[in-house]
């Protein structure tokens, strides 16, 4: 077909995201000749876009969308495959002068339902004027857009048959928005961070500089959702403002055919690519017989890991595995962050490797103190992996529930400071009150301590469920159970434990009536049911008495108590291999063979 | 042309290993709620679909499948394009 990737490489000097705006990031990449490339499952090269042709369409595009008269900063929801139209269209905003808002695909098996009504929720929540979709999902979208109001909804082909609005464009400014990132899935709950120009940028100049030390020679690849802070601003908008190609996988192709990551990183000599945990985890489960001497992962130098509790074992099983290949396990290059800073907060040290700090569990338990472990033999070991030093724009503390910052070691909810940080929740005030301080100070809700510089991270006090990288509401959950005949309001709690492996398992504990075992099956299994066709995860489900779930002092619910009094109830271990027998049978049948 | 009875009669092979418990298999059985599939598995299984088949399958079919009959009528749909 002739289709050639873009090279590796560049006719121009790198610039590190030191642009006013992400148009102007374009404008500096359009000059030289890298850029993005697409491929299918099957590894197939189906479509290139250097920057310099994504500029000229997406100006082009930006004419068409400044003809349907939309405000300054309205909002366009863009429905995000990976796929060439998804930065056309991102970039058209930005010339344009408007706010781009990527939402998720649907991924699961009769979803349809569920889809609509995340979509709608998310398209209302931001009062978007604008929607495209590729034309798999036009029909979802216009299922999800009926009603609202919307000036214009399409396919990027229906766009595309728009007049051109002539004159000057006027492309999104420094104190303008760049984009608005939702952070969960959530139907009830679509947090809308809003995100400048500035801290984009700010941020960029971080990752590009600090965190990766990007240099002409690097490469990327990535096959993260373009809907997640992740894979648009890690691995999107960082390699655009350094202008670097990068070489897409579709994330569900991904989840397809794993393996094809490490081809592509293969194939091109790629040096950077990011993944949760699980991502890792997939490749190496799928991985045959044989298989790591056919791949050439020398070359890469920065395998990032974050978005999910980091789990060291997962990745040293990687490394060894894809020993064969070149991969060297001193490229992973634990980070954290969340779409709330725009993305980075810390990077561990390129070239080091994962960084474990090995605390005494029970004096942590017991005193909120992580003191390094001296006895390996007689006590009983936590462990945290390292997440580096704060991005220098960062000013970072850490605070207990009095609110003061304490000493090294000592355990409290991470609070920073940066210009990267959001300017609020869309159209929340009440809720970007409690998260961000006038004096410019967010409460992450991730809880850890400092040793030197570092961060460590060891739990959330926000009640958020992370699976595979994906934030989940406990209150979706809990939504799912209450709308069930014989369960009521208030008679569900759910919540993330530590599974076998230490990843994020979730529970959620439903009071019921009935003592009848059938009905009681029926229940659980009618829950799971649900549970994974609209939320499209496992969760184990525990019947327990009325009157039992605790409470707060002041009466409410509490999801902290029952997480502890599951934990408590079910010993670690057995609670992980408890509610892997419960999931289903592929995964221990994996194990076993 | 395959039959949709011939096609599911494949699929219960295919499906088989991933159902959590031993249940009957049919045309009516809910590939989520059933046989209980999570989202990293129903990509496993689409792969093996596609290798069995020797299709491309357009994962947009899938929001609107719930049963194996709804996957059946898909594939047969595909198999008579491909």
């Amino acid at each position: 077909m002739g289709l050639e990737a873009t090279t590796t490489g560049n006719n121009l000097p790198l610039r590190a995201a030191d642009f006013p705006n992400l148009a102007a990031a374009l404008d500096y990449a359009a000059l030289g000749r890298t850029g993005c490339n697409f491929y299918t499952s099957r590894g197939e090269l189906y479509a290139v876009l250097t920057y310099s042709q994504l500029r000229e369409q997406a100006r082009g595009l930006a004419r068409r969308l400044r003809g349907l008269g939309a405000a300054r900063g309205a909002r366009m929801v863009i429905v995000a495959d990976t796929h060439p139209d998804f930065l056309r269209f991102f970039f058209a905003c930005q010339y344009a002068g408007l706010v781009p808002v990527p939402l998720p695909i649907p991924h699961n098996p009769g979803s349809h339902k569920a889809y609509v009504a995340q979509i709608q929720a998310m398209t209302r929540g931001c009062q978007a004027s604008l929607a495209v979709a590729p034309a798999d999902y036009s029909e979802l979208l216009a299922d999800a857009t009926e009603g609202l109001g919307l000036t214009f909804v399409g396919t990027s082909a229906t766009y595309d048959t728009l007049p051109q609005q002539a004159g000057e464009l006027s492309p999104m400014q420094v104190d303008e928005l760049a984009y608005l990132q939702y952070t969960s899935g959530s139907t009830r709950f679509p947090r809308g961070v809003m995100i400048t120009q500035r801290a984009v940028l700010n941020n960029l100049s971080g990752i590009i500089t600090e965190g990766m030390d990007m240099r002409t020679t690097d490469r990327c690849v990535s096959w993260l959702p373009f809907y997640h802070d992740m894979g648009l601003v890690g691995l999107v908008l960082a390699p655009l403002a350094s202008q670097l190609s990068v070489d897409y996988l579709g994330t569900r192709e991904f989840a397809m055919r794993p393996r094809q990551w490490l081809s592509l990183m293969s194939r091109n000599k790629a040096t950077i690519s990011f993944s949760p945990p699980f991502g890792y985890e997939l490749c190496n489960r799928r991985l045959r017989e044989g298989e790591a001497e056919t791949f050439d992962l020398s070359a890469w130098r920065v395998a990032g890991v974050g978005a999910e509790t980091i789990r060291p074992q997962v990745l040293y099983d990687f490394a060894e595995a894809l020993g064969p290949s070149g991969f060297d396990r001193k490229a992973f290059l634990a980070c954290y962050g969340m779409a709330e800073c725009s993305l980075a907060v810390s990077f561990a040290p390129l070239d080091g490797g994962l960084s474990v700090d090995h605390v005494d569990a029970e004096h942590l338990a017991l005193l909120d103190h992580a003191r390094p472990a001296t006895d390996a033999v007689k006590e009983r070991l936590s462990q945290f992996v390292n997440c580096g030093v704060p991005l220098s724009a960062f000013e970072v503390e850490v605070r207990n529930a009095a609110g003061d910052v304490v000493p090294e070691r000592h355990i409290g909810v991470i609070h920073v400071r940066a210009p990267s940080v959001m300017s609020g929740y869309f159209n929340e005030p009440e809720i970007t009150a409690e998260t961000l301080s006038p004096d410019g100070w967010l409460n992450t809700g991730d809880i850890g301590y400092r040793v030197d510089d570092s961060i460590m991270i060891t739990g959330r006090s926000k009640d958020l469920i992370i699976i595979n990288g994906r934030n989940i509401w406990p209150q979706d959950l809990e939504q799912l159970a209450e709308q069930q005949p014989d369960v009521r309001p208030g008679d569900a709690l759910a919540f993330a434990v530590p599974g076998a492996g230490g990843a994020d398992v979730a529970v959620m504990v439903v009071q019921y009536r009935d003592n009848d075992s059938d009905k009681r099956a029926e229940l659980i299994r009618r829950l799971q049911g649900l549970i994974h066709a609209e939320v499209g995860v496992d969760c184990h489900i525990e019947l327990a008495p009325l009157h039992t779930l605790p409470r707060t002092s002041s009466g409410k619910l509490s999801r902290s108590k029952a997480r502890q009094n599951y934990i408590d109830a079910h010993p670690l271990n057995q609670a992980g291999v408890q509610i892997e027998r419960q999931a289903t049978a592929v995964l221990s049948q994996k194990q076993a063979g | 042309m395959q039959s949709k009875e011939a096609i599911l009669d494949q699929l219960y092979v295919l499906i088989r290993p991933y159902a959590s418990e031993p249940i009957e298999l049919c045309a009516e059985t809910g590939l989520i709620n059933e046989v209980g599939l999570d989202s990293v598995k129903v990509m496993e299984l689409m792969t093996q679909i596609e290798d069995h088949f020797d299709i491309s399958v357009p994962l947009n079919i899938l929001p609107r499948v719930n049963s194996l009959g709804d996957l059946a009528e898909q594939l047969q749909q595909l198999l008579k394009d491909s």
